[in-house]
Parts: structure tokens; sequence; C-alpha cells
């Protein structure tokens, strides 16, 4: 990982490759590396589809490594959805591929001089680009067992569905698993659509021939990797909920105390909640004979993903996450699970963030263009935006912009991104770091719940309300950190609760490279990353204004509760005062 | 309520083990039971249901009336409450519906504070709900105590039940003396009643 892979995509007779050193990122990965990027080289003011423009793909820290939890990559630009700097990260095994192959990332630059659509293959001989226009809107498991055809079964994919080539703002990049799936999306943002705008379809990489990636003290790496999976394995998140039910563990809970966002953020209850539950979908995966417990990498001892089959017990689609069944379950009043494990299958195929969609279908519902509970209707919604007819081009570019087009005031976005499945007037806190991250309404983005360990921003009394803005932004640190790791966030909950889980991590990082990071240098590290995003944003225009809820949710009761958000304008800007 | 209770048939069946997830849609939607109330949350688990202090130690979130619960002993449990108990959450979000959790503040507005610490003692109906891993510690327990359900409830829940588990129920039972399962499936056995008090044992 001492190289980046620079791709100019608007170079005479087609794009050229080339590889140079990390230079002045030495040092940086994953999230860190891809902000550093996007905020150095492209211009605040550009086209996000525009030549300025630069995706960014860069693996973690430890991945293409033997550590646990270590596949997760990320994906930087300007964001067609936002306006503002963008990272979204995904699993699946390209980041542990890429790293191997010795690339700190790739960087796609430049705009195309004509309309050929390109892949690109990377093994350890280098990179081959080549244009194939038959690869034009094909739908990305298509494209992937084409893909597997050309080059075989040893190979990992980052690819764009026909969203991504329609360059719709809800389009996502999506990365195959172990089973060579392309199930696993950099899904926020629309990452796609700068992909798409840069005429590459696919990036196929193999790493045949390569090793993994060597610690500088063996010794040390295994001993700590060992306390690692120790850590997470005896953890009661880590080791029981999540290896068991998944994400969707969370739709019970939600639901039980009225945050479970309805009918387009209307209520906090959906009565057909124990239908789409957890609980229910590992159960009918396991009768099915579908996976309730799988990895979505290599290296993943957490387990928290699946296989869903259908009736008859042909594969469907991966094990839909929490926030996927709530966008097109509750949120769209959708009970039927089998429904919504194909509108999971038709948002990776299509190339499309799930959460995104979900919400826009939510408005589209609100608006008439089907009625809530409809899961046909959602389905033939979701294949409109994948033919790239009319209305699917109003939908594909997302919440607001179809809120906009159908006059619906009810959007729930922040910086024009759809929010997630966690209502912020039930849980407030939750509401701050949709309202003040820099990168829109974003779930992940305070998701870190490591501050007990890190001690970022001192002692913070978290059971007063005050302490929400200060948690707010220790959280947006240590995610920031986690990200930039390339580590799972979900190790997060043994973190949270294990110092030596902790400890052990850092240790893994210190034996692989030989450094003596402290927690203090994790804490430093995530503002380092948030002050670089959050300047771009600055000198894209973005203002404090930005930084709020729509004003619906301060002023609208929200059942069962009736409770609004209420977390004060001022207290918001102070999130990032440090 | 005891008397509307003590009119209903009692009806019980013994099932194997492996028919347990069968009725994990049941526990979500959540069970009614007969309990004595007027209690601390505290008291309710430890004695009502008889859970072992160590399992109410696992039980990491709890929520009384559809509110997180941090204070076991200062909540009380009342006739028509409903309880729902849950094993440790993934997310930042299921971390702050932990009981008395770092990151309680982020849900204040909706957490539960018990009014009055004082209630009347006596006889009533909770409505339990399990989710998650709670489900398998819980839920034989649960359907061994017996469950108030109306009659509809239960033929809609038994109707849609598969031959094999027809096939693991070993014995149905009413009010004490055994019955026939097909009186049952055709739903002959429980006419005329509109409520039932349920109990499995598995």
């Amino acid at each position: 990982m001492d190289k980046i892979l620079r791709i100019d995509v608007g170079a005479e007779g087609g794009p050229k490759a080339t590889a140079g050193a990390m230079g002045e990122y030495a040092g940086f990965a994953g999230r860190a590396l891809t902000s550093a990027i996007v905020s150095k080289e492209v211009p605040p003011l550009c086209h996000a589809l525009g030549a300025e423009n630069k995706l960014v793909i860069a693996p973690g820290m430890l991945s293409g490594t033997t550590g646990a939890m270590s596949g997760r990559i990320s994906v930087g630009c300007k964001s067609p959805l936002t306006g503002g700097i963008k990272e979204a990260n995904a699993g699946g095994q390209p980041s542990q591929v890429l790293a191997r192959l010795g690339y700190g990332a790739i960087v796609l630059e430049g705009k195309p001089k004509g309309d050929d659509l390109y892949k690109v293959f990377i093994n350890k001989d280098g990179v081959r680009i080549a244009a194939d226009n038959s690869l034009k809107m094909l739908p990305n498991y298509d494209l992937v067992a084409k893909m597997k055809a050309e080059y075989g079964d040893k190979i990992a994919c980052i690819s764009i569905g026909p969203a991504g080539e329609m360059k719709m703002s809800a389009a996502s990049i999506a990365c195959t698993d172990m089973e060579l799936r392309p199930t696993r999306h950099a899904g926020r943002g629309g990452v796609g659509a700068v992909m798409g705008s840069k005429g590459i379809k696919v990036i196929v990489l193999d790493d045949t021939g390569m090793q993994m990636r060597a610690p500088k003290d063996p010794e040390k790496f295994k001993e700590a990797n060992k306390r690692f999976i120790e850590g997470l394995k005896k953890h009661p998140v880590t080791g029981q909920g999540l290896p068991a039910y998944g994400t969707n563990v969370l739709t019970n809970i939600l639901n039980e105390v009225g945050g479970y966002p309805t009918y387009n953020f209307r209520q906090g209850r959906f009565d057909g909640a124990a239908k789409i539950s957890g609980e229910t979908q590992a159960e009918t995966e396991t009768k099915r004979g579908g996976l309730a417990t799988h990895g979505c990498h290599r290296g993943c001892v957490i387990q928290c993903s699946g296989t869903y089959h259908d009736k008859d017990g042909h594969y469907l689609t991966k094990q839909p996450e929490y926030e996927t069944v709530w966008a097109h379950g509750g949120n769209c009043g959708i009970s039927d699970l089998d429904g919504i494990a194909m509108l999971d299958f038709l948002d990776d195929n299509y190339g499309l963030d799930t959460i995104e969609m979900g919400a826009t279908i939510g408005v589209a519902m609100e608006a008439g263009l089907a009625k809530f509970g409809d899961v046909e209707a959602a389905i033939k919604l979701v294949h409109e935006v994948g033919k790239g007819t009319h209305l699917g081009r109003i939908l594909g570019n997302g919440t607001a912009f179809t809120a906009k087009a159908f006059g619906v005031e009810h959007a729930p976005v922040v910086k024009g991104q759809a929010m997630p499945a966690y209502d912020p007037r039930a849980v407030q806190g939750v509401g701050v770091t949709y309202a003040t991250s820099p990168m829109g309404a974003d779930h992940t983005a305070g998701y870190a719940v490591a501050q007990n360990v890190l001690k970022v921003g001192g002692d913070v009394n978290a059971l007063k309300p005050e302490g929400q803005v200060e948690l707010s932004r220790n959280l947006q640190i240590a995610t920031a950190a986690i990200d930039s790791t390339g580590m799972c966030l979900f190790i997060a909950f043994a973190v949270l609760d294990q110092p030596e889980t902790f400890q052990a991590l850092l240790d893994m990082l210190n034996a692989f490279y030989g450094l003596s990071l402290t927690g203090d240098g994790v804490t430093d590290l995530g503002k380092k990353v948030l002050s670089m995003e959050r300047d771009f944003n600055a000198r894209a225009g973005f203002t404090a204004q930005q930084d709020r809820l729509p004003r619906y949710f301060k002023m609208e009761k929200f059942a069962p509760h009736n409770v609004t958000f209420d977390v004060k304008d001022e207290d918001l800007d102070k999130v990032f005062n440090w | 309520m005891n008397d509307i209770a003590d009119k209903c048939p009692q009806l019980g069946l013994v099932l194997s083990g492996a028919m347990l997830p069968r009725f994990f849609l049941l526990f979500q939607q959540g069970v009614t039971i007969r309990a004595r109330v007027g209690c601390s949350l505290k008291a309710f688990l430890l004695e009502e249901l008889a859970i072992r202090q160590d399992a109410v130690d696992k039980i990491q979130s709890m929520f009384l009336d559809g509110r997180p619960v941090d204070d076991l002993d200062a909540t009380m449990v009342r006739d028509g409450s409903v309880l729902a108990l849950s094993a440790a959450l993934p997310g930042l979000v299921g971390a702050t519906m932990r009981r008395g959790g770092r990151y309680a503040s982020f849900r204040q507005t909706i957490s539960y504070h018990e009014e009055k610490l004082q209630c009347a003692a006596g006889n009533g109906r909770v409505r339990i709900k399990l989710f998650n891993l709670i489900m398998r510690e819980l839920g034989p327990g649960l359907l061994h105590r017996g469950v108030f359900m109306r009659t509809s409830d239960l033929m809609n829940f038994l109707s849609g039940q598969a031959e094999d588990f027809w096939q693991e129920c070993r014995e149905v039972i009413l009010d004490g003396m055994p019955s026939d399962a097909g009186r049952l499936k055709d739903g002959t056995l429980l006419s005329g009643h509109q409520k039932v008090i349920f109990s499995a044992t598995l």
C-alpha cells in the first residue's frame, strides 16, 4: 500500500493509468485518505459530475493483512447529492485485494472525451484498461457474471449499475462479497454517479500471486489480533446479537420506543414491525436454507450478514440490513419481507443506495404515486429507476429531488441526503449528528461509541440533556478515526465496553506500522479528518444553516410520544468547537 | 379481570422443544399474562416472573409502555402495563437504549420517568414482549406459565402451523383433561369461548 494509482479518464487515446508514491498522503488510509485527497485536490465549487471532481477509492490501514474486521473500503468525492464532501464505505472483498496489490488508493480523475464505457483490470502485473461497450446498462449481477467468465473466480469487483451510468444522485458503488456477488455497497451520496461520470463501469481486482501484507512486528501483531478477536467474540453484541440476527435486530426496538419512522416519518410505530424484524428474518432465512449468520468479507469474525432465499429456496439477495428493511418496509408501510428482499436485490442490481431509495419511495407514496403498503408498486417504481424512464430519473435523484418534483413538503433530508432509520425527534442525540455531520443525514457518522475509552472532549455527563452535543462531537471524531482504519464500525460495540479490546486494536496498528499510537493519537486523527471535511464544505458554500434538520421536525409532534426535535440551533453550532 | 380469567378455559399443549421458534412472532407482538402488579419492575422480574438475577443482568434494554427504562427499582409495573425485554443491541441507537447507559441522554425525551412510586398492589394483566436472544431464554417459561389470549388469535396462530407442528404435539389438554388435537385444529374444542389461557410445555 505504498502507491496511488491515478487514472486520467480524459487522456488522449482513452484513460491512462499512472502509479506514483503516496507522497504527502503517506500514513493516510480509508476515510482519512479519501477526504485528504478530495479536500486538497478537488475545487469545492466544481460540478460533482465534471472534470474537476475526483473519485478516490481507498482501503483501510489494516486491509490486506490477517487482521480481523479490516475489510472496509472508503470511497470519496464531492457528492452530487449533497454538494459537499462525501465518504461512503463498504465491506466485501475489494479492500483486502486492492491492499494486497499494493495500492493505497485508486483515483479516477478528468472527464472522458467520448461516450465509451471502460473496464479496468488490475493484477500483480499492472493495470489494463479497455473500452467495452457491451457492458452498457448491465445490472451489477449480470456485469459481475460477465467479469467472472472473462477473468475467473479469483477476482473482486468494484462496479456501478445502470443508475451510476445514468449519473443518478442515489447511485451506489458495488463491491463483491466472498461469493463474488455485488452485495456490498458504498451507498450514500451518489458516489456511483461520479464513477459513471468518469466512464468507468467496473474495476476488476485479482491478487493472485500476491502475499498478505506483512507487519513490522509479526509476533506482536498476531498476539494483538488474537486479543482483538477474543474481545469481539466475548462481547454480547458482536459475539451473540449481531451474528444471530444481524442489524435488523433493531426493528422491534425502534418500533417499541416509538422511534421507527413510519409512512414517510409521519409516526413512530408500525403495526407490521414484527413481520419484518431481524428475528423473523433470521427464522425465514434458516427455514428456507439460507444463512442467518455470515460474513461479508474474509477475516470477519462478527458475521452479521446472511443470505436470503425466496419461497422456493433459491438465492434472492444478501440479508438486508436494518436500514434497508426500514426504508423499504415501515417507511413505506410495507410488511412483506419477501417484497423487501426483492427491493434490496433490485437496489443492488441497479446500483442504488437502499436508504435513499426507500426514503424516496416514501415521499413518492406521500405524493400519491403509490399507496403506502403497496409492495408491488414500490417494486415497479424501482424498475422505473433502473430503466431510466422520465419518472425513474426523478426518483433516482433522491428524496429531496423527488419531493421538489412532486410538491411534497415532508422531505426527511439534511444537506440533501435522506435520513436513515432512527427518528431524530425520539432519539434526539442522533438528530444532532444528522444535522451537523459533513456528510448529510448519516447514522454512521456518529456510530463509534468509543467516547469513554478515547476520552475525547473530556468526561461528559451523558445523562444530562446538554451532553448530547458533546457526545455527538465525540462520536463523530471516533467514527472518523475508525473509518480511517478500515475496520468495520461494528467493532465499536466491543471497544465501548472493553478497554482491553480497544487497546488490542491500537496494538495491532502499532505492531503493523511500527508506531506508538495512543488513544489521543486516534482522537487527533478523527479531528483532522472532520476538520478537512468541514473546511471543504465551507469552501463549497456551506454555512451553519445547512447544519439543521428540516423545520417540520421542530414543529410537528411525533407519535406515540408526541415529541419534537428541541435541540437549539446555538447548541448545534457548538458541535465542532474543539 | 379475575372473574373473566377464571371462566376462561385453560388449553395446554406439550410440544417438542424444536417448535419454540414457531412462537417467536407471538413473543415479538406480545403476550398477556396474569400477574401480581403494583410492584417495582425489579421485583416483578425477580419474583413474579422468577427470572434469576444473572438473567436479569443480561436483559440490557427494557421498555415499559414504550419507554426505555433506566432504574428498575424506581419503575412500577401496573395493571395494563406493556413490558418489552431485549438483550444487548448493536449500533449507537442500540447503545442509547441500554439501561442507565452512557448515551441515555440521546433519548431523554422518551425515557421512562415514574410519576408515582406507589400504586395499589394486586392482580392484573401485563403484556410482555420478548425480543431477540431473550425469546429463547424466557420464552419457554412464559409459555409454560400460560398466556391470556383471544381465542380467535390463538386459532389464527394454530391454523398457520404446518403439519410438522401437529406431529410434534404430544398432548392436548383442556382444563386438565386430555383432548383431541383434531378438535382443536377444526375449532370445535374452543368454540363458544372468546378468550383462553393458553400454555405450552416445550
